[in-house]
């Protein structure tokens, strides 16, 4: 549906600073119906990303299209400007229209738009795009008069109305309290995966990107750093700011080896077996990374099994639904998330076993920056 | 910049195409306002004296020669500094003073003294002048009348015509735009830091002459030199008051060159008089500018919302009442004795006896003159046209400069700002040099050209600052739901800043209206308005006329832009 092709986007540096290269290189796809999440810290393209694709800002090269019609083309010298994309946008700030009522904000699309409707349709269309958000008995209301969650809605409902190509997310949930954020994580993904429309959402959160995605890519200082399903990302991250980004984890350095039947890597603990991408080396320094989840605690007769390690217990954080256990093994700190039933307390020794599937070996980092450009 | 053009899907004339088209319009149309008459002005003053600018390949220092030869430049150089600087000086510290009373004592009447301040920016200079000269000159001037028959004083004890008149008239006229500036000033300034200082022991005046004041220096400093500016850039009051004093400055004398009582105009030395003016108002303008900046390195607005606890002033609040009281009664008494004229058939000073001929006739008169008709319906044409279209263009512009990381974007915001460096009379000059011989000479719409010019940067710089505070996404969200570029600006962006749009146009409708300077430099007998009319039946003279004019225009004015104004700012305030 939507095809990406080497995005390059410079700003002109101001006050006689270097140019900043904002997106080097970026290219992916997205199939049709597919909610596809902008993932990444503040300041690695995602909202470039997103600006050049609803046309509001122009990459300096690259290929843009949507279902096969190309919107940007810097060889074929082309732009499709904004207004003649057939898309819908929510904002980070909804850009609910103030002077209007609630009625007029969504019915714009189908009065000043391109795809406009005789009067009636337009009635039918719109009041149909409020009952779809639950606003239809606002229809009459001024937009100023509306609570953070109902102008919310109100852009979804302009966004959708005219049936737009592909539907644009700019972090829309970043203005709710925690709450309804929750509730309207859900609500968005089920409406348009009713609707069946081809969705790219932008976000930095990353519970929000794993519970509302099927793709995630996730970007820094302007490159993707890995593109994959919400499971694949979380659990097989391919390095250590994809690990650290996706959530907590321990991170244990080391040196890869090959010699055996799985991948080693050898650490200050001792060796760790994982699973280790064909793309590293032997002897390449590496980074363990073990969900805290994924740590088990051993009988104690397991005590000289594979990945198996002793333990004391430092430090027990009762937070409700889990217990974070802080644990030293021979000097190095490692975290551990527990169900809150277990009955463990500190200072006592134990076994903990690191399965081997669940321990991903990953390069060490090397730094990139979003530097000056050359 | 070569970057990919725009294809339009086969339907023309939307998206980027439309700003490519306005963009180039707006920078066509302020090249063609302000860089004109500026090239015009200076090719003026290096022509021959007997040629056009347009006529004429020779080029000649010969004006600025004799500009620097002759002893008479430096007396009116000299003129024009102190009359700047003396009103400057005096104004701000009347300005002050009130504007501490009403923001931070708890002196009574502050409401009042509020309005009557916004109410009196509305008053042309030229009839608080005219006021003035019917209260003190020396013949008959009413004030003079009634000493002489209290006190038995043979010679008039105050006389209009003296450079300290000038002066101090000038002062008062510059109060009420000081006084706004200033309690804006006073508005934001932090409170907590005044309650530190009485907190650590500090008594009232010591917190006053220590704390407040220094602090408020570099403020004051910046509205000092806008002033400065303002008093040099004036045309009316010099014109009235001082060259019957015998006190030229550099206005009069360019408007005496180019529009002498007998003889022919001499455009080329008025034009290098006009140019020297532009340098002193520039370097004015410059210093300005580094004063808002370094102001804004000392900044201690904060934004709160907390208002402090007024000061109690005990028995100080007579002196406070009192001065206050005094300011506004030199400010009414003129526009008093100009109605009482305008209500009589001839001149004569107020007296009981004269109470029994009060009537409306003067009015009546004026209002059936087919003349004073035509200036009327003249001065609506050009105050509505002027303000529509100033602020038509500076809506745009305004976009440009607020929206656009263009060059082109860059350009229009400076070529729409050097307007405010610009003298006015050098502007008219210029302007008058530039179409003289065009058809557009004679008629209304030369009128509306020069306003367009003047109060353009006024009006930009209004736009840009409401488009600044607006969320950008509000626009963009019209443009993705398919919306062209102009429909965006035209149902969105444009009506969510209307108050301050309308705001914008009522400073232009009201500033257009009490301006002399462009109706008289370019006066004929078919373009003449309310201003110029005003000065005519003066000069006549036709005192009632005049008079009941002023009331006319005054009346007219206030009646518009008061209500509009309290509308616009309960709307602002919501």
């Amino acid at each position: 549906m939507l095809l990406i092709e080497k995005l390059v986007k410079s700003y002109p540096g101001q006050h006689g600073q270097d140019a900043m290269l904002a997106l080097r290189d970026i290219s992916f796809k997205v199939e049709e119906g597919s909610f596809f999440t902008l993932l990444g810290p503040s300041g690695c393209g995602k909202t470039t990303t997103l600006q050049c694709i609803a046309g509001l800002e122009h990459p300096d090269t690259g290929l843009i299209q949507m279902g096969g019609k190309t919107m940007f083309s810097s060889r074929e010298n082309l732009i499709v400007p904004a207004n003649r994309r057939e898309l819908g946008m929510v904002f980070q700030s909804y850009a609910v229209w103030p002077h209007m009522t609630v009625f007029e904000n969504v019915a714009f699309p189908l009065v000043y738009g391109i795809k406009r409707a005789p009067t009636q349709e337009m009635r039918t269309r719109v009041l149909k795009a409020l009952e779809m958000v639950e606003l239809g008995q606002f229809a009459d209301r001024p937009a100023p008069l509306l609570s953070g969650g109902q102008q919310q809605r109100v852009a979804l409902a302009r966004a959708l109305v005219h049936a737009p190509r592909l539907l644009l997310l700019d972090e829309p949930l970043s203005n709710l309290d925690a709450k309804l954020r929750d509730t309207m994580r859900t609500e968005i993904r089920n409406l348009v995966k009713s609707l069946g429309i081809t969705t790219i959402f932008v976000t930095h959160d990353q519970v929000e990107a794993v519970s509302m995605s099927d793709q995630i890519l996730l970007m820094r200082a302007g490159k993707i750093v890995q593109q994959g399903s919400p499971r694949d990302i979380y659990l097989s991250p391919n390095s250590v700011f994809t690990a650290d980004f996706m959530g907590r984890s321990n991170l244990i350095t080391g040196v890869l080896d090959r010699s055996g039947e799985t991948a080693r890597a050898h650490t200050a603990l001792g060796p760790i077996s994982g699973v280790a991408g064909p793309a590293l080396k032997p002897g390449a320094s590496v980074v363990v990374v073990v969900r805290p989840q994924g740590i088990r605690i051993a009988s104690t007769s397991e005590s000289s099994g594979l990945n198996c390690f002793k333990a004391r217990v430092q430090n027990m954080n009762f937070l409700g639904d889990v217990v974070e256990m802080q644990v030293d093994i021979q000097g190095s700190k490692l975290t551990l998330m527990l169900n809150p039933y277990t009955a463990i307390s500190v200072g006592q020794e134990l076994t903990l076993e690191f399965p081997p599937e669940r321990c991903v070996i990953v390069p060490s980092e090397v730094p990139s920056s979003c530097g000056p450009l050359k | 910049m070569n970057g990919p053009t725009v294809t339009s899907n086969g339907r023309p004339g939307t998206g980027l195409d439309q700003q490519k088209l306005v963009q180039s319009l707006l920078l066509v149309v302020v090249s063609v306002l302000v860089l004109g008459p500026v090239l015009v002005l200076i090719r003026t003053s290096l022509a021959p004296s007997e040629a056009m600018p347009f006529e004429t390949l020779d080029f000649t220092l010969k004006h600025y020669a004799q500009l620097l030869q002759s002893p008479r430049t430096i007396s009116l150089m000299w003129n024009t500094v102190v009359y700047a600087l003396s009103s400057m000086t005096i104004g701000v510290a009347i300005a002050t003073a009130i504007a501490w009373c009403t923001e931070r004592t708890d002196m009574p009447g502050r409401t009042i003294v509020r309005i009557l301040m916004f109410a009196w920016m509305m008053v042309p200079a030229l009839v608080i002048g005219f006021g003035w000269i019917l209260l003190l000159n020396p013949g008959n001037g009413a004030l003079n009348v009634l000493f002489r028959e209290l006190f038995g004083y043979l010679q008039p004890i105050l006389t209009i015509y003296s450079f300290w008149s000038l002066i101090i008239i000038t002062s008062f006229a510059v109060v009420p735009t000081g006084f706004v500036m200033i309690s804006g000033l006073l508005r934001n300034m932090d409170p907590n830091l005044e309650l530190a200082a009485r907190v650590h022991g500090g008594s009232s005046w010591a917190t006053l002459t220590r704390v407040t004041l220094p602090v408020l220096t570099p403020g004051l400093f910046s509205i000092g030199i806008y002033m400065f500016m303002a008093v040099v850039q004036a045309f009316d009051l010099p014109l009235i008051i001082g060259l019957s004093a015998d006190v030229p400055v550099l206005s009069t004398r360019v408007y005496l060159l180019s529009s002498p009582d007998n003889g022919l105009p001499n455009y080329g030395l008025a034009a290098s008089f006009g140019v020297l003016l532009l340098v002193l108002a520039a370097g004015l303008m410059w210093a300005y500018m580094r004063a808002i900046r370094l102001g804004e390195r000392f900044r201690v607005v904060t934004g709160k919302a907390y208002r402090p606890k007024r000061i109690t002033l005990g028995l100080w609040r007579f002196a406070a009442i009192g001065f206050t009281f005094s300011y506004c009664a030199a400010m009414m008494l003129p526009l008093l004795i100009l109605l009482w004229v305008s209500l009589l058939p001839h001149y004569s000073t107020p007296s009981l006896s004269a109470f029994g001929g009060l009537s409306f006739d003067t009015y009546r008169r004026l209002l059936t003159n087919p003349m004073i008709s035509r200036a009327i319906g003249n001065t609506i044409i050009l105050v509505i046209s002027s303000a529509t279209i100033v602020m038509l263009i500076s809506c745009l512009i305004g976009w440009f400069t607020v929206r656009s990381n263009s060059r082109a974007g860059k350009i229009l915001d400076a070529l729409s700002f050097l307007p405010m460096a610009i003298p006015p009379i050098v502007l008219v000059l210029a302007i008058l040099l530039l179409y003289l011989n065009t058809p557009l000479y004679g008629t209304i719409w030369i009128l509306v050209l020069g306003h367009m010019t003047i109060y353009i940067s006024f009006g930009v710089r209004t736009m840009s600052s409401a488009l600044i505070q607006l969320h950008k996404e509000l626009g963009d969200a019209a443009l993705i739901s398919g919306a062209s570029w102009l429909t965006s600006l035209q149902k969105v962006t444009f009506p969510l800043v209307w108050p301050q749009i309308l705001n914008g146009w009522l400073w232009v409708f009201a500033h257009s209206a009490r301006d002399l300077t462009v109706p008289l430099m370019l006066m004929t007998t078919s373009n003449i308005v309310a201003a110029s009319t005003l000065w005519n039946l003066w000069q006549f003279p036709d005192l009632p006329g005049a008079a009941a004019l002023a009331m006319l225009l005054m009346t007219a004015l206030l009646a518009v832009v008061v209500p509009s104004q309290l509308y616009v700012s309960s709307r602002l305030e919501r």
